[in-house]
């Protein structure tokens, strides 16, 4: 495939950019058109990345339908794209969860009553348009602009499309996920540097035969800054606590639509390039800092728990169980097994799915009934019984219930820290934990929202879900039980490449990483 | 002691003028008084220069410094008339400027006496420079391509410059 | 005795580009004189041909390398890229120019002659190798600067920003004419090839001439800092840059730290590169440089944070762009590292060209006839503009540093040889000011589109006109262009080599 026509991740990486270039010429006033092409174009994008999933081959671990262009030659920089078993199903969940969010603005109070319509569609396929970059792209400063460029689309989605306190919001995201970034630029750019090319493949390869080499001795070596610079802006995009603060305003105050990307998509940049770029390009590093990592995951977990818990905004509920989930797929990235890092690859498109699916019901509730507040609900069921059944499949899978996608990738990832070489035993009791406390918030939630007598006047009579809603949540409830009863395909993909991952990083001990056998995970 | 050569009745001629015109600027209770003194001070030391044979400095002294400078001296203390008579030529800062002109005058005595400059210095026998020559060879220079013309014109461009410029913030708005 | 040298030997034809101006500026001097008063777009016209003539003669003689007038000027790929930078802002800040100057009614010919002196005197600053001709052209470049500030005159504002920058500016060039006699009685030259051919010796030998050498090299630093406005010689900028008219401050936050970069980069890189403590290791100026560049950047982006006045903003967001240009001149004191760090700059000024012309463009179309133009009259412009708001989004983004723009781009090459010259602690500096720049940029961003316009009865943009439309949208295309594919510029930068333009 390399540099014969066109690879079909570059069609798929652009195609949302030529929606773009088509929804420019469309008058503002044909409200209709805006939205059917935008919809249209994520759908065919949709559609070309399980093309895309079909032609991959799972056996093979290298990358695939790799496309190179020159960029900035002289300084080691180009186009680089490719997929793998860690981005392939990555790049299916983005489609996907944007189709899903594009559908699901048709209706929403916030634009029609703000206005400038198209300028919301326009973003979101810009943002679409982003995210698909940072998950296919080879070079480190492409990758980085990618990067960076999806703050910007999200930054206005919040900030003109959001709630009461959306300027404070939007600001404090961009200014503190540049924060974070921008030291990852120093980072990526002294490794480009001195490796002499900023493909990713070539400088790995580069440091498994030696000829790159970033000294490690003690903590705060060359090797553990660099380390650091990556990680700081993959921990504030996760977030890992304690920098998770500017998450539970920005999905407060962000539309529906932005808080389900924010939750489905964005985040997962995060965990993703820690395992495309931390643990292959650092490994001495990875392993040296994985148990302080691993230490601020399960405090996470537990910490989002319980604040989730405590919170009586809807939203924000959600928010922090985010929070949590997210610090079960660190985890079971530094655990550094296969299994743990394949459990956290499927835990992320699982979280894509759940609390995307959460965020839907919020913001249906919300649009019925303007507000967030969880008192203000009580006895829904009754009022809207589909609704209802629905969120409760959610709800489940989003609290880890066997047979629902949530248990494939906790026990998986539960699973892997268990057989961790560089992590002890302690992580995955406490993380265990979480589970449980993940039963009780989510419970909780249903139950105040959905349980008991329906006796609030303004409760009585809502409307019924509309045709738009009912088609963005019911490919969430069937996907949710396809995960759960059938994992292998959605698991499979990342198989190969996960192994000889896991293999660069900790070559010594693959094998013990493979002693306990999964009976649904593999 | 000094020989009386017709140099040496010259060189004290312009140097009563120098020393003569400095005192003048100094004890006069006119300020235009003042500012003639200065001319006739800035006069001895084109003298000197010619003495020194440097008749290029001294053809600066005379124009730039008598030509321009002291006559925009003496427009300055005309557009301010009400100093063209003072009663005091002292004021509160006198001590500054004494100060300032004992450290002057000590420095170059200093410098005529110690061994540092002159025959007896001892950067005597340093070669002078070639590039020290006449009022032609600084003609020449100035439009030689080989020498200074750009920096010339672009002088004279700015010069140039300035003017427009000063006409355009003086003029009136019509 | 007198030999009139031929214009083969002068090699006139590499210095064309800057000539032409500066004669096209004299003749245009008179034939304005014959242009009525309601026509003075034909002294527009006529301005901007010739600028636009200078730029394709400078493409002609881009590779055509050469020194002209016997080593003073040197016309090279460095000068080349820069005349292309000078040249290119003389025009954007033409067009903008004509239409404000008739809103506010002080609509001269001689402003245009003006700008044609700036840009010449900018132009032979890049491309000057000789003391002499940068103290010179720097006088070119900042005299009309001074009465162009001042061009307002009635106006109190406009009146002290002239009057401001003429006496600090006077006192630069004090220090840089100083500066160059100091290093003259060290090398005895001013010829910057013959000074680098003695400096290395004058500091192996560790003499007192040595400490002339140092102190007239740091001399010229103060007076071209003063020009690029480099903290802490950067006192005047802000209330100058609000004083003056608004298209002329945009042409100085450009031209003049153009002019300057490009002298303190020949003199540094050129001149001094061999002033080192021992061989091989960097030159001594680079410290000097990299404390310069780190307290301008800290400075400009803090005290940008408090201002309501988007050109006091502005001002303070250019004396930090000086800093990160400042970061490349300190990498270029490393050996080996001069040509990359010369080319970040270079790419660096361009981006910067177009961002700043464009911003400053759209203030142009906010600013009330009072000439105020506060941070406040953006609220509700992305209502009132969309197009208009939009670009001024993309030009925040460019000056954060955003990729996809032409300031990312710059930003990564100079942050990349400052980490290659190993001054990560500089670099460090760098990136965390450019989040503190991002909370005032992004400050215009949220007043033109997350807020909500109060109803007001006045117009939202009483300056705007095709003239500004066109800027900015040739400001936006440059910006995303270069960002987008900076192949396009670097093909140029690529072949600047300071260094190797030593003959000595």
């Amino acid at each position: 495939m390399e540099n014969t026509g066109l690879s079909l991740v570059t069609v798929v990486l652009f195609l949302p950019l030529v929606g773009f270039s088509i929804l420019l010429f469309i008058p503002d006033a044909q409200s209709r058109n805006i939205k059917y092409t935008a919809l249209g174009t994520s759908l065919v994008t949709f559609a070309l990345s399980l093309v895309m999933w079909a032609n991959f081959d799972a056996a093979n671990p290298a990358l695939q339908m790799v496309q190179r262009w020159e960029w900035l030659p002289q300084y080691g920089i180009g186009y680089y794209v490719g997929i793998d078993g860690l981005n392939m199903i990555m790049v299916v969940l983005t489609t996907f969860i944007m189709s899903i969010g594009i559908l699901s603005s048709f209706n929403a109070h916030v634009i029609q009553e703000r206005g400038r319509e198209k300028l919301y569609y326009l973003f979101m396929l810009l943002l679409q348009w982003a995210m698909i970059g940072v998950f296919v792209v080879q070079d480190l400063i492409i990758f980085y602009i990618f990067w960076e460029v999806t703050l910007v689309p999200m930054y206005f989605l919040v900030g003109i499309w959001g709630g009461e306190k959306r300027v404070y919001a939007a600001v404090k995201f961009f200014l503190y996920t540049m924060a974070g970034s921008i030291l990852m630029l120093l980072a990526l750019l002294y490794v480009g540097t001195q490796a002499g090319t900023f493909a990713v493949p070539e400088i790995i390869a580069g440091i498994q035969a030696g000829t790159i080499s970033f000294p490690l001795d003690g903590l705060f070596s060359t090797q553990s800054i660099l380390f650091l610079g990556f990680f700081i802006a993959f921990a504030i995009k996760v977030p890992i606590w304690p920098l998770h603060s500017w998450l539970p305003d920005a999905h407060v105050q962000a539309p529906t639509a932005g808080s389900v990307i924010l939750a489905g998509v964005l985040l997962k940049m995060g965990s993703y390039g820690m395992i495309r770029f931390l643990l292959p390009m650092f490994p001495e590093a990875s392993v040296a800092w994985a148990p302080i990592i691993a230490l601020l995951a399960v405090i996470g977990i537990i910490y989002g728990a319980w604040v989730s818990f405590a919170q009586t905004d809807m939203k924000k509920l959600v928010a922090y169980s985010s929070v949590s989930h997210m610090g079960f797929i660190v985890l079971g990235i530094f655990a550094m097994t296969s299994i743990g890092i394949q459990g956290s690859i499927i835990q992320m498109v699982n979280h894509g799915i759940s609390t995307g699916g959460l965020f839907l019901i919020v913001g249906m509730l919300y649009e019925r009934r303007h507000t967030k507040d969880l008192a203000a609900f009580g006895g829904i069921w009754k009022a809207m019984p589909l609704l209802g059944a629905i969120s409760l499949v959610v709800v489940l899978s989003s609290m880890g219930m066997p047979g629902l996608n949530g248990f494939i990738g906790e026990f998986t990832i539960l699973l892997g820290s268990m057989g961790s070489t560089v992590l002890g035993i302690g992580f995955t009791v406490v993380a265990a934990l979480g589970i449980i406390l993940a039963a009780i918030y989510m419970l909780n939630f249903f139950q105040r929202i959905f349980m008991g007598e329906l006796d609030k006047e303004e409760n009585k009579n809502l409307p019924k879900l509309e045709w738009n809603e009912i088609a963005v949540l019911v490919p969430i409830v069937v996907l949710a039980i396809w995960i759960g009863l059938q994992p292998a395909p959605f698991m499979n993909p990342s198989d190969a490449t996960v192994e000889s991952l896991v293999a660069q990083v900790v070559p010594d001990t693959t094998t013990v990483a493979q002693l306990p056998e999964a009976g649904q995970g593999e | 002691m000094l020989e009386i050569t017709p140099n040496t009745i010259a060189f004290l001629v312009f140097a009563l003028l120098s020393v003569g015109g400095a005192l003048g600027v100094v004890v006069s209770t006119n300020l235009i008084h003042g500012a003639l003194f200065l001319i006739v001070s800035l006069f001895g030391g084109a003298g000197l220069f010619v003495l020194l044979a440097a008749p290029f400095m001294a053809a600066v002294q005379i124009l730039v410094y008598i030509g321009a400078i002291a006559i925009l001296i003496i427009f300055a203390v005309m557009l301010t008339r009400s100093m063209t008579s003072l009663s005091e030529i002292f004021n509160r800062q006198w001590w500054i400027s004494a100060i300032v002109a004992v450290v002057m005058l000590g420095l170059l005595l200093v410098g005529a006496i110690l061994p540092v400059w002159g025959p007896s210095g001892t950067n005597a026998m340093l070669p002078v420079s070639d590039a020290v020559g006449t009022t032609v060879d600084l003609g020449i220079a100035l439009v030689d391509g080989n020498q200074f013309v750009l920096p010339f014109e672009v002088a004279s461009l700015l010069l140039t410059a300035a003017m427009i410029g000063a006409i355009v913030i003086a003029r009136d708005n019509e | 005795m007198l030999q009139l040298p031929s214009l083969e030997t002068l090699n006139m034809g590499a210095a064309l580009p800057a000539i032409s101006i500066a004669a096209w500026a004299c003749i245009l001097l008179l034939i304005d004189l014959w242009i009525p008063k309601d026509r003075k777009i034909l002294t527009v016209y006529l301005a901007a041909g010739n600028l636009v003539f200078a730029f394709i003669a400078n493409l002609l003689v881009f590779n055509q390398s050469g020194d002209s007038f016997m080593g003073m000027y040197v016309a090279d790929q460095f000068s080349g890229v820069m005349n292309l930078i000078i040249i290119g802002t003389a025009l954007l800040s033409i067009v903008l120019s004509f239409d404000y100057l008739k809103r506010v009614g002080i609509e001269r010919g001689e402003y245009y002659v003006l700008v044609l002196f700036v840009t010449a005197g900018a132009m032979f600053m890049a491309a000057a190798n000789d003391l002499i001709l940068i103290f010179v052209a720097l006088e070119l470049l900042s005299i009309p600067l001074y009465v162009l500030s001042a061009f307002r005159a009635p106006d109190i504002r406009s009146e002290e920003a002239g009057m401001k920058y003429f006496l600090l500016g006077a006192f630069a060039s004090a220090f840089l004419v100083f500066g160059g006699a100091m290093v003259y009685g060290a090398t005895g030259t001013t010829n910057l090839n013959e000074i680098a051919a003695s400096a290395g010796m004058i500091i192996a030998s560790n003499s007192s001439t040595s400490l002339f050498l140092l102190l007239g090299a740091a001399l010229l630093l103060v007076g071209l800092g003063f020009k690029v406005a480099a903290v802490p010689f950067h006192e005047w900028t802000p209330d100058v840059y609000e004083g003056a008219p608004t298209p002329v401050t945009a042409f100085m936050s450009v031209a003049a730290k153009l002019g300057g970069f490009g002298s303190l980069l020949r003199i540094l890189v050129v001149g001094m590169s061999a002033v080192t403590m021992t061989a091989g290791e960097p030159a001594v100026w680079q410290n000097v440089v990299a404390i310069l560049a780190g307290l301008t950047m800290i400075v400009g982006n803090i005290v940008a944070l408090s201002q309501a006045n988007i050109k006091r903003m502005l001002a303070y967001s250019s004396i930090a762009n000086a800093g990160y240009i400042l970061m490349a001149v300190a990498a270029a004191g490393s050996p080996g590292l001069a040509n990359e760090a010369t080319r970040g700059a270079l790419v660096y000024m361009l981006a910067y060209m177009f961002t700043n012309m464009g911003a400053f463009a759209v203030v142009i179309a906010v600013e009330r006839a009072n000439g105020g133009a506060d941070l406040e009259h953006f609220v509700g412009l992305g209502k009132a503009r969309p197009m208009l708001a939009i670009m001024m989004v993309v030009f925040m983004m460019s000056l954060t540093g955003i990729p996809l723009t032409g300031g990312f781009i710059g930003k990564a090459l100079v942050f990349a040889t400052t980490l290659n010259a190993g001054l990560v602690w500089l670099a460090i500096i760098g990136v965390l000011t450019s989040v503190v720049s991002a909370y005032y940029y992004v400050r215009v961003i949220v007043n033109m589109f997350l807020r909500d316009a109060e109803a007001s009865t006045e117009e939202a943009t009483p300056g705007y006109s095709t003239g500004v439309q066109w800027v900015a949208a040739v400001a936006l295309g440059g910006t995303v262009l270069l960002g987008v594919l900076p192949t396009l510029i670097t093909v140029l930068t690529d072949r600047v080599s300071l260094v190797a333009s030593i003959t000595p």
